[in-house]
């Protein structure tokens, strides 16, 4: 027998077990599950297993534990696997920092190689859109119909339309990301709004495609890693200094692909950068010449891509910005930093479970007495606003560049 | 006084396979066991059930064994399966020590349903097991099949059963009757009635395994046995795509083998004069074990060991050769000539012979009795090998989580759906009791009332319960709640339960501890003695330290 028959008589013997070999940067990531002691806190502040219970959402620990101790045992994962939102929340409570979420996503990827029938069908649909199009959403199909839909948005909220610059050589890359660019074209615009006030010298991409993190959620890795690489060449082709995003898990993704494909830029997401690169001093005497000026009361969300997946530093941030804004009165939730629900592509098949995620954040809001919720991040805006929207409640939900843009003094 | 055709001593792989043939061909059997089913030599083996890979010299071994894997794979394919395994050579004399290894494995490898031995590139070898050490120039690539070892035990006494035999477990035999050199029957001391009882008899099988030539004389007579060590260091998890083999520091094979949920690390092999049952393995062992593995798997210091295991392979007592070289088959002894007529006795053997051996004895034994009969253990399926069992769709109808029904069925085959039939009546049995394998309630309790367990650690081998990397820390509380309500055990044997338990799975952490491990017993301790206040009870309970718990 050849070199490569014998290669090739052994996997399909491994393909018939069930055994798809661990390559060497799995192995490193199923590792970490080797030092959980079963204290049981990651259970305790799973904010699905708080949701759903036990039976129906096994809980970080056993998703871990169950695909890492018995690898050909993978698929028996499927219809719990899927439940988890990615909040980080089990990561970073654990004493003995295993890390189940990318755990998670490994075994998402091994049964979207091997076993895409246990996939959940909403996700394949997601999958062949991100295929097809690079983005996480079917864009618009006629530009004027999406003109007038960002002018309508523009006009609700008393913004003002910049037009798109694609500048080689600028500064700063501002990437919307898909929810920015297909959907909540205010947050796109309110950010373009916020770099010309501060007379940075920005561009958009001349084409936007997603940064895989929805393919990397699907376990659609091949996809992911495609995705990465044609937006590294096109940040190198417009050679900006640093990157600057509005959406929390745009930020959490490019952040890391961006350290393990050598982009050589930072990624900020947009409070960091306001507060870091501009500066409190300037951002303060904007907020004085500011128009708006009725009293608000408002709580906070965090995003879990933002303060479980990259620094808990940006919501410290935002709360610092907000306030330098006269007027507004911050009042915290006490679940400002649970799940919104909105993570782990969850609400794509099983609506129900993450809006059992959300409940807890919607009584928490409420019982500030705020009558609006800020949170930097598109996805969980559209997430807070569809719960609070299905409860009736009055509470209205900012993303936080918006917020911002509407505080800034009107030019020109 | 009862009375029986045939009573079997010992209630390993050797003596279970022995009952259920006896009750099969229609004889009246007992078979007593002074501990639990499988739990002794036959609890600590690695189940591999070998196509003869250690004793390619004897041919006829080869053959037998390689016959036994394929009737197993029609009696028992559910609780079996295939590991492949990789060798990897790291330098041209490893080669050598193959031998006729290739060619002997290779004639037989159609009959079993694998690939003839194969060699591999050091780059496909990397790829298949990235955790090899980089620098192999090849391997040789085999398969073989595993069985669980308590799985197989259990159901082989649950066959008998089936059959019509009684399966007495916590029976110690303490004398063996003779009358004019002929036996008349024996003696035991109950455990569970707490009575010493008799039973006649004409027949003995002696399947004590380490300890046969105790047996033996109880009847007045002789029984040579070389005794020799194996211990095994059990990883946590799988921590290796396939099994690996690889030579140890003075040129033996060891093995790495995933194992159900874990990896075994095996195994030595000491001649031993050691009591077997407080037998613990040792820091020269485990070291052993380690650094021979470490040149093949650098990475393998860096795995979570969870523990230990260890037992004593009853060899035919062939002298002044290495262990590796004495014969890996097996003796059948009838005592008649020295004067005690009715006793045979095992030595040697494997747990991949069982079922030959028990033939083998069955046969002598009808015959001794006179009577004509016909093997049929290799054709009859044992329980829960019947159907396929459907896991998407138990999981859907019960609502229970895939993974929990996967694992149950890789214990329980075509029971899976009986057990799952329970949480019908009880929804509450669907909860998750050992999180690490993992084990629901309704399992337990099906265990409880079909496979008669006395104790946690009965069922641990029937369950895995607390085999997992937290080592019984979060269900052993729970578990023997179970257990007392089943067999309605007093507040203070419940206590006992969890002592002994925790007792015996200390027995396997305490040689290794190490790493992650000491973390994971802190909180153990924590939550019984801290929480649970159990170390202030033993004071008046009644438990007395086990020799491996003593403070040094
Ligand atoms: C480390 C190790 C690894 C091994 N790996 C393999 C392997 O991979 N494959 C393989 O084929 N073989 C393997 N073996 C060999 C195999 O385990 C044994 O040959 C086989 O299990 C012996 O079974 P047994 O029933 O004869 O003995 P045991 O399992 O020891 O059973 C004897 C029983 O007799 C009972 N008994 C003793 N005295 C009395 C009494 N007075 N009254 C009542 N009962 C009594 C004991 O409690 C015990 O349960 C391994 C052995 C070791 C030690
Ligand atoms: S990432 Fe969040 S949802 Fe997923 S298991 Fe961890 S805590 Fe639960
Ligand atoms: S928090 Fe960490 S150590 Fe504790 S059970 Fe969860 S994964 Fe294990």
């Amino acid at each position: 027998m050849s070199e490569e028959e014998a290669y090739q008589t052994v996997l399909a013997t491994l393909k018939k077990e069930a055994i798809y070999p661990y390559t060497e940067d799995e192995m490193q990531v199923v590792k970490s599950i080797e030092s959980c002691i079963n204290c049981g806190l990651c259970i305790q502040h799973c904010p699905v297993v708080a949701a759903v219970g036990l039976d129906r959402f096994s809980g970080p620990r056993s998703i871990a534990v169950e695909l890492s101790r018995s690898p050909p045992e993978y698929w028996t994962t499927a219809d719990v696997v899927y439940l988890c939102t990615g909040c980080g929340t089990c990561r970073e409570v654990c004493p003995k920092d295993v890390d189940i979420p990318e755990i998670v996503n490994l075994i998402r990827a091994r049964i979207f190689k091997h076993r895409p029938d246990l996939m959940p069908k909403q996700l394949h649909t997601a999958d062949a859109i991100i295929v097809e199009h690079g983005l996480a959403f079917v864009p618009w199909e006629d530009p004027e119909e999406k003109a007038e839909s960002r002018d309508m948005r523009l006009e609700r909220l008393g913004l003002r339309y910049i037009p798109d610059q694609v500048v080689k050589g600028a500064d700063v890359l501002f990437y919307p990301g898909c929810q920015a660019e297909e959907r909540a074209q205010e947050v796109k615009e309110s950010a373009k709004i916020i770099l010309n006030h501060f007379k940075v010298k920005f561009t958009l991409l001349e084409e936007l495609n997603c940064c895989g993190l929805p393919a990397t959620l699907l376990g659609d890795d091949k996809t992911a890693l495609e995705l990465a690489l044609k937006l590294k060449k096109k940040v190198k082709d417009l050679g900006v200094k640093m990157l600057v995003t509005t959406c929390a898990g745009c930020t959490s993704n490019l952040a890391r692909i961006a350290e393990r494909d050598a982009w050589g830029i930072p990624v900020y997401h947009m409070l960091e950068y306001l507060v870091e690169e501009i500066g409190i001093a300037k951002l303060s005497s904007a907020f004085k010449q500011s128009t708006e000026e009725e009293p608000l009361r408002v709580t906070l969300h965090d995003p879990c891509h933002l303060i479980k997946h990259t620094s808990r530093i940006t919501m410290d941030y935002a709360g610092q910005i907000l306030g330098l804004i006269p007027g507004v009165e911050v009042t915290q939730s006490y679940a400002h930093d649970s799940c919104c629900g909105g993570g782990g592509l969850v609400s794509y098949h099983a609506g129900d479970v993450a809006r059992a995620v959300m409940k807890e954040n919607l009584a928490a809001i409420e019982e500030t007495g705020a009558t609006r919720v800020v949170t930097p991040c598109p996805l969980c805006t559209a997430q807070l606003e569809d719960s609070l929207f299905r409860q009736g409640s009055s509470v209205e939900v900012d993303d936080m560049t918006v917020f911002i843009a509407q505080r800034l003094p009107q030019e020109g | 006084m009862a009375k029986y055709d045939v009573i079997v001593i010992g209630g390993g792989s050797t003596g279970t396979a022995v009952a259920r043939d006896c009750a099969m061909r229609g004889l009246k059997i007992l078979l007593l066991e002074r501990d639990d089913i499988a739990s002794a030599t036959t609890g600590a083996c690695a189940g591999m059930i070998s196509s003869g890979l250690k004793y390619m010299d004897e041919p006829n071994i080869v053959d037998m064994c390689s016959d036994e894997v394929v009737n197993f794979k029609r009696i028992a394919r559910h609780v079996m399966e295939k590991n492949p395994i990789i060798t990897p050579l790291l330098e041209m004399s490893d080669i050598s020590s193959g031998g006729n290894f290739a060619e002997e494995y290779s004639k037989r490898a159609e009959t079993r349903d694998v690939p003839p031995v194969l060699f591999l590139t050091p780059e496909d070898s990397l790829k298949i097991e990235p955790t090899l050490n980089p620098d192999l120039i090849a391997s040789i690539y085999f398969e073989e099949y595993f069985i669980s070892p308590f799985a197989l035990c259990m159901l082989q006494a649950l066959d008998a059963k089936q059959h019509g035999a009684d399966i007495k477990t916590y029976c110690e035999v303490t004398d063996i009757l003779t009358k004019k050199g002929s036996i008349t029957g024996l003696q035991y001391f109950n455990r569970i009635t707490d009575k010493m009882e008799s039973a006649k008899t004409k027949a003995i099988v002696n399947a004590a395994g380490p300890w046969a030539h105790k047996i033996a004389a109880l009847a007045g007579a002789k029984l040579e046995l070389r005794l020799n060590k194996g211990a095994h260091v059990i990883l946590d998890r799988r921590v290796v795509n396939v099994g690996v083999i690889a030579k140890a520091i003075e040129g033996r094979m060891i093995y790495l083998f995933p194992h159900e949920n874990t990896v075994l690390l095996g195994t030595t092999a000491l001649d031993t004069w050691e009591d077997p049952d407080t037998l613990v393995a040792s820091q020269d062992e485990i070291e052993y074990l380690l650094k021979s593995m470490e040149w093949v798997i650098p990475s393998i210091r860096d795995a979570r060991i969870i523990r230990t295991m260890e037992g004593v392979r009853p060899l035919i007592p062939t002298w002044k050769i290495p262990e590796g070289d004495v014969t890996r088959g097996y003796e059948i002894i009838d005592h008649e000539p020295e004067g005690v007529s009715g006793l045979i006795s095992f030595t040697g053997g494997k747990l991949v012979m069982c079922r030959h051996m028990a033939e083998t004895a069955t046969d002598l034994v009808c015959k001794n009795l006179g009577m004509e009969s016909e093997c049929k253990t290799h054709n009859e399926p044992l329980p829960g090998n019947s159907d396929d069992v459907d896991i998407l769709a138990l999981a859907k109808e019960y609502g229970v989580s895939q993974h929990t029904v996967e694992r149950m069925r890789a214990r329980r085959g075509s029971e899976t759906a009986t057990i799952l039939e329970l949480t019908c009546d009880h929804p509450e049995w669907k909860t998750t009791i050992c999180t690490c394998e993992p084990v629901i309630e309704a399992e337990l309790r099906y265990a409880i009332r079909a496979t008669f367990p006395q104790t946690l650690n009965d069922l641990r081998r029937r369950v895995r319960l607390g085999t997992g990397p937290c080592q019984g820390t979060f269900c052993t509380f729970k578990a023997a709640a179970i257990l007392a309500e089943e067999l309605e055990l007093s507040g203070e044997d419940f206590q006992l339960e969890i002592v002994d338990f925790l007792a015996e799975r200390w027995k396997g952490k305490r040689q290794s501890i190490r790493g992650e491990q000491i973390a994971q017993e802190e909180l153990a301790q924590g939550i019984y003695a801290c929480v649970g206040n159990l170390d202030q009870a033993l004071e008046e309970l009644d438990y007395d330290l086990k020799p491996w718990e003593e403070v040094l």
